[in-house]
């Protein structure tokens, strides 16, 4: 590998870790290339989209900008509201179509997003699993794999990553991802692997929440409340802490009705909602039938 | 070979180690003996008495005695603490070889190009015995050091051994005339105390050296044959065991090692050769350029020897003798001969955990340099010098330790150093290329980086530390990024704080403090070697030099703690104690007093608290600790530490402390205690005080302005008085001129026989009726006055009418109030000076005013003042009137 210095690893390492507003402090680089300019870009305007900015990164991208920027911009407008949905892949379909800019590796990681968000798979690994791949588009993928419960094509994915960088960051997350999924022994490699990253880098509340789940598979309850409660002090509205908190006080016999309707009042598209909604449903439905 | 000193000098001939301090003798082939301090690096002390080369020179084990002999046929024995030659034994016919001491009798072997060996009595200063047998110059003669042996080398080509028992019975029985007559008859006629035990013949030219084997009945002797030969003897006889070749020249001396298991020659090829004594085969070889080599010493209680050559000598150690070791939380691990051992702090156990490979015998100094291990997965990473640098990763087995002796087989790889750098992960310094390898448990390369300079070594610093030529560096293997750097000459160790905060860099003679990103913080030299450190829990670096234990505060200051017997390595502090391993690979808990340290601590974070809680509780004292705080700035702390009052007058002067100082003021009670009283109070404003020391020191003159800017008038007046009373005119005068007294200053003048100045005064004055009195005295002698109008010197009324002026802030600081009630208990004299109600105080004086019955006399016949300003509580009349 090469002596050149990585300008952009802090950058990168706290979106990665769910740091996004240290990655936009830490997106103030000097002497980038022209690629690394633009990369920087997407990584600060995708963390301004994980921090809820749709607005801004939708004003900030012209129409002159270049095409992975427009592509984060397609991806703002989609979160932004669900009238843009049809416009958003129209336009992403059209794109992707385009021999021209249809192979750009962001494009498809965003088209990728996308679709995944639509829970349209298939299409999402069409575009992700294309030649040309960057560790990113191995993690979506092994992301995917994993929502398919397939952890064994997680897996294969797992060990291009490796064989590229063992030690990035996202090899390590989607390992941890892995580990999750697979569970048994595997859980302390992942607790592990998160504890690396919370010795190492900033505590955010995606590490909390990955030592939470793994101190919830070993039985650790009262371990795994104290990381949720520290994440829910860096963000309270954060929905995967909520929902972990829900899970979690109920293993431990404390009440969790005020975290599930903060996590229905903020998220009600999040999935412990709705589940619990169609539960609900049906129970009521079996109560009718009676 | 750690060369640990070498000197410049004439052709060094002889050495000798004394057994308990740090010195060398050097004897020169230019007749100068120097003694030098191998630790420090200095010239001690030089003995030039001889005439010409000396060529033997030992220390007494016990006494503070040396012996030299030389080319000019004489045997010194000197004393060095008084720096001379004591006596001179004659009786060599020819050069002297080799001086030795023997290590009870009061003896001395001599051997001499006369042919013979000599045993003197250095007390009775005789020659007790003559040893003749060899029939060429005796090269070397030397005492066995536990029996009663001499063993001899000639360039007759043989060593021969001799038995002096007969001559240790005689000095023990009480010596009658017969015996000391036959004495008499043995010195003349060859002696029959001492006789020949053994004659080792087999080398083909002349012995040059032979020396006994420290505990085992073993000799080895070295000769113009360029061989080196190992003899063994018992009761009976005396045979060759075997012969050393590889020297290319004459082997000039050869020894036995006295801690480890090997010999050591060296030769006029300019060699050291050191040889395995049980395998009979070469260990390593050390050359020099131009120098041959002449003698060679070994230190009789540590591991050091020493070498002599053409054109000085060098003192070296031939091993390593640090302990490799890493601390991890509650425990260390570290390497004692060839296990891996495991020591717990809390419980202070110590366990062997595994066997690692036994370091190759083929070559000295291969042993274990450091450890890295890591906790998650508990691995050990060992690196040595083997192979120009290499690493071996053992895995601790999970399941208690197994007792037998079978060597795991542990993964091994070329590389300059290795450390853990994540829980899985270490890297390796591959220096051809520069490059860093990052491998995995299983010791497969995971990645490779190159470093942007090039590094000699690498160390943790949870990324990595690099060690370049002139500089050291944190390099981000991730990133690929320098994060610091930092100039340090050729960094031994690195010590980070257990919060990886901050990071102290040892190296040889000096101690670098940094922070995380390497920005320098301050810098530490010593003048004897740095050997340990480590932080203790407060941010203090506590480290060891070879004589010392000492501290580091973050701010750079140092001082020492401890003084050390033997050298140790810190691995770990717990408040008041510290872990050390010694030499010997054996932990040591050392308790030490930090009050010393933690005091000043508390002083540089301003944890003023704390500072007092330990004055109250500590015998905190000395001239140090007072110095150290004056110069820190803080002379109000250090007044609490004093008695002295002179010192305790500075201090408290020093700090503004008004009231200490006067209270020590009456203590010490002289003229130029009261006068910097008075300045200092002057300078804060505290006119009570001010005039109390003028008063104190009878300045009138001073006093009276002090009067006048304070708007005293009363006083004034009455100084005027007091003036008068004592005849003192000019002091009237000045006074008159202060209050504005015109009439009295005519008085003062025409008193003085000053007519026309006092008609000149009257005049300018307009006092008319006193003007027509001078005139008629003047007899029409008046001056002629410049009749246009002047101004009149009137001296102000006074805006402020006694009582103190508003006092200049003093910074009492923390201290005020606080450490008042410290002295409570013992210094009275200061505690009603803190009261600083000066009525009381004012009856002390009483007796001892101003001591001429005539002022008061003079002063009663006024009548007491009105009272005023009693606020000051200083007046006048408390003081000087007698009630």
């Amino acid at each position: 590998m090469a002596a050149t210095p990585d300008l952009l690893f802090a950058l990168r390492n706290n979106f990665y870790l769910g740091a996004f507003q240290a990655a936009i402090n830490s997106g103030d680089v000097q002497n980038l290339s022209e690629d690394d300019a633009i990369e920087r870009d997407c990584l600060i305007y995708r963390s301004y989209i994980a921090l809820g900015s749709y607005q801004l990164v939708i004003n900030e991208i012209d129409s002159s900008a270049a095409t992975p920027l427009q592509a984060v911009k397609l991806l703002a407008l989609y979160l932004l509201s669900a009238d843009n949905k049809e416009t958003v892949i129209s336009s992403i379909r059209e794109w992707l179509g385009d021999a021209a800019i249809g192979n750009n590796p962001i494009l498809r990681l965003i088209a990728g997003i996308i679709f995944m968000h639509e829970q349209d798979f298939g299409e999402a690994l069409k575009h992700t699993n294309a030649s040309g791949r960057t560790m990113e588009l191995y993690a979506l993928n092994v992301q995917i794999y994993l929502k398919m419960h397939r952890s064994d094509h997680a897996e294969k994915e797992l060990r291009l990553m490796q064989q590229i960088d063992e030690d990035h960051t996202l090899t390590q997350l989607a390992t941890a991802w892995i580990n999750l999924a697979v569970g048994g022994s595997k859980i302390q490699e992942a607790y592990l692997i998160f504890q690396d990253f919370s010795e190492k880098y900033q505590m955010t509340s995606l590490v909390l929440n990955g030592k939470a789940v793994c101190c919830m598979h070993m039985g650790n309850f009262d371990e795994a409340e104290s990381f949720l409660l520290e994440a829910l002090n860096k963000d309270a509205k954060d929905p995967e802490t909520l929902a972990n908190l829900v899970v979690c006080c109920l293993h431990l016999g404390k009440p969790s009705s005020r975290f599930l309707s903060q996590l229905k009042l903020s998220h009600p598209e999040h999935m412990l909602v709705k589940r619990g909604s169609s539960a609900e449903e049906s129970f009521d439905r079996a109560v009718q039938t009676v | 070979m750690l060369t640990k000193f070498e000197t410049k000098s004439n052709r060094v001939k002889g050495l000798s180690f004394h057994s308990k301090r740090p010195w060398i003798l050097a004897s020169l082939h230019s007749g100068v003996i120097q003694l030098w301090d191998y630790r420090m690096g200095t010239l001690i002390d030089r003995f030039d008495e001889h005439d010409g080369p000396v060529r033997g020179v030992h220390f007494h084990q016990s006494q503070p005695l040396f012996v030299s002999g030389g080319d000019d046929y004489k045997i010194k024995v000197w004393n060095y603490k008084l720096h001379r030659c004591l006596f001179t034994l004659l009786g060599h016919l020819d050069y002297i070889r080799t001086v030795q001491f023997h290590h009870e009798n009061p003896w001395i072997v001599s051997a001499s190009d006369d042919q013979t060996i000599r045993i003197w009595n250095w007390q009775s200063r005789t020659c007790i015995s003559v040893l003749t047998g060899h029939n060429h110059y005796v090269m070397c003669a030397l005492f066995h050091p536990k029996e009663d042996l001499v063993v001899s080398a000639s360039l007759d080509q043989t060593v021969r051994v001799w038995d002096i028992g007969s001559l240790k019975k005689k000095t023990v029985s009480p010596a009658d005339d017969i015996l000391r007559l036959s004495q008499m008859n043995a010195d003349f006629f060859g002696g029959v105390d001492a006789v020949v035990k053994y004659v080792l013949e087999g080398h083909d030219r002349g012995v040059n050296w032979a020396s006994f084997h420290p505990t085992l009945p073993l000799i080895v002797s070295g000769a113009d044959d360029r061989q080196v030969k190992i003899w063994r003897m018992n009761d009976a006889k005396a045979w060759e065991v075997d012969t050393l070749r590889g020297h290319m020249n004459n082997v000039s001396c050869v020894l036995f090692h006295s801690r480890q298991d090997i010999i050591v020659s060296n030769s006029e090829d300019k060699s050291i050769r050191v040889w395995d004594a049980t395998k009979r085969t070469g260990l390593q070889t050390f050359r020099r350029e131009h120098d041959r080599f002449w003698i060679l010493g070994c230190h009789p209680e540590m591991n050091l020897l020493a070498a002599g050559h053409d054109s000085g000598m060098i003192v070296f150690k031939l091993e390593r003798e640090r302990p490799a070791f890493s601390v991890s939380g509650d425990s260390l691990y570290f390497v004692k001969d060839r296990f891996l051992r495991f020591y717990e702090y809390s419980s202070q156990k110590d366990t062997q955990i595994l066997p690692i490979r036994r370091p190759g015998s083929n070559s000295l100094n291969q042993g274990p340099r450091t450890l890295s291990y890591s906790p998650t997965e508990n691995a050990i990473l060992i690196c040595s010098d083997v192979d120009g640098g290499s690493y071996e990763l053992y895995i601790i087995p999970k399941e208690s330790i197994t007792r037998g002796d079978t060597v795991q087989d542990a993964k091994r790889g070329v590389g300059g150093s290795a450390v853990f750098v994540a829980r899985n992960r270490f890297a390796v310094l591959e220096k051809s290329t520069n490059q860093v390898l990052v491998k995995n448990l299983k010791n497969e390369i995971v990645k490779k980086s190159a470093l942007p300079v090039a590094a000699d070594a690498i160390f943790y610093a949870g990324n990595l530390l690099c060690r370049a030529e002139d500089r050291v560096y944190i390099f981000d293997l991730q990133q690929r990024l320098v994060l610091g750097d930092l100039q340090a000459s050729f960094v031994r160790y690195v010590v980070w704080s257990s919060d990886m905060e901050s990071v102290a860099l040892l190296s040889k003679h000096s101690i670098i403090i940094a922070d995380k990103k390497l920005v320098h913080r301050c810098t530490l030299h010593e003048t004897i070697r740095v050997k340990s450190g480590s932080w203790d829990d407060n941010g203090v670096f506590i480290y060891t030099t070879l004589t010392h234990i000492k501290y580091c505060l973050p701010n750079g200051d140092s001082g020492i703690i401890k003084t050390l017997d033997t050298p140790v390595y810190i691995t770990k502090i717990f408040g008041n104690t510290i872990f050390c391993l010694d030499r010997d690979g054996k932990n040591r808990p050392i308790a030490i007093d930090s009050t010393e340290y933690i005091f000043k601590l508390s002083l540089l974070k301003k944890r003023y608290d704390h500072v007092m809680s330990m004055i109250r509780n500590s015998e905190l004292c000395g001239q140090a600790m007072i110095s150290y705080l004056q110069q820190k700035g803080f002379p109000e702390v250090a007044l609490h530490f004093v008695k002295d009052e002179r010192t305790r007058f500075n201090l408290a002067l020093e700090s503004g402390n008004i009231q200490i100082a006067v209270a020590s003021a009456k203590e010490i009670d002289e003229k130029d205690h009261w006068y910097r009283l008075g300045v200092e109070a002057l300078r804060q404003g505290n006119s009570g005080i001010v005039e109390y020391a003028y008063q104190r020191t009878k300045n009138f003159e001073r006093l009276s302005f002090l009067y006048l800017i304070t708007g005293n008038l009363d006083k004034l007046s009455k100084m005027m008085k007091i003036a008068e009373v004592k005849n003192d005119v000019m002091g009237q005068f000045h006074n008159a001129l202060y209050l504005g007294d015109v009439q009295e200053r005519i008085k003062i003048l025409v008193n003085a026989g000053h007519l026309p100045l006092a008609y000149a005064t009257a005049k300018t004055h307009g006092l008319n009726d006193v003007v027509e009195d001078l005139a008629e005295k003047l007899q029409g002698n008046i001056p002629n006055l410049p009749s246009r109008s002047s101004s009149l010197l009137i001296p102000p009324t006074p805006v402020l009418c006694g009582g103190d002026w508003p006092l200049l802030r003093v910074m009492k600081g923390i201290f005020e109030g606080g450490l008042d009630n410290v002295g409570k208990g013992g210094n009275e004299e200061y505690e009603d000076a803190g009261d600083a109600d000066w009525g009381e105080d004012l009856d002390i004086v009483d007796g001892e005013n101003i001591q001429n019955g005539d002022i008061s006399m003079a002063l009663d016949d006024e009548g007491a003042p009105e009272e005023e300003n009693e606020e000051g509580g200083w007046d006048l009349e408390d003081l000087e009137l007698p009630a």
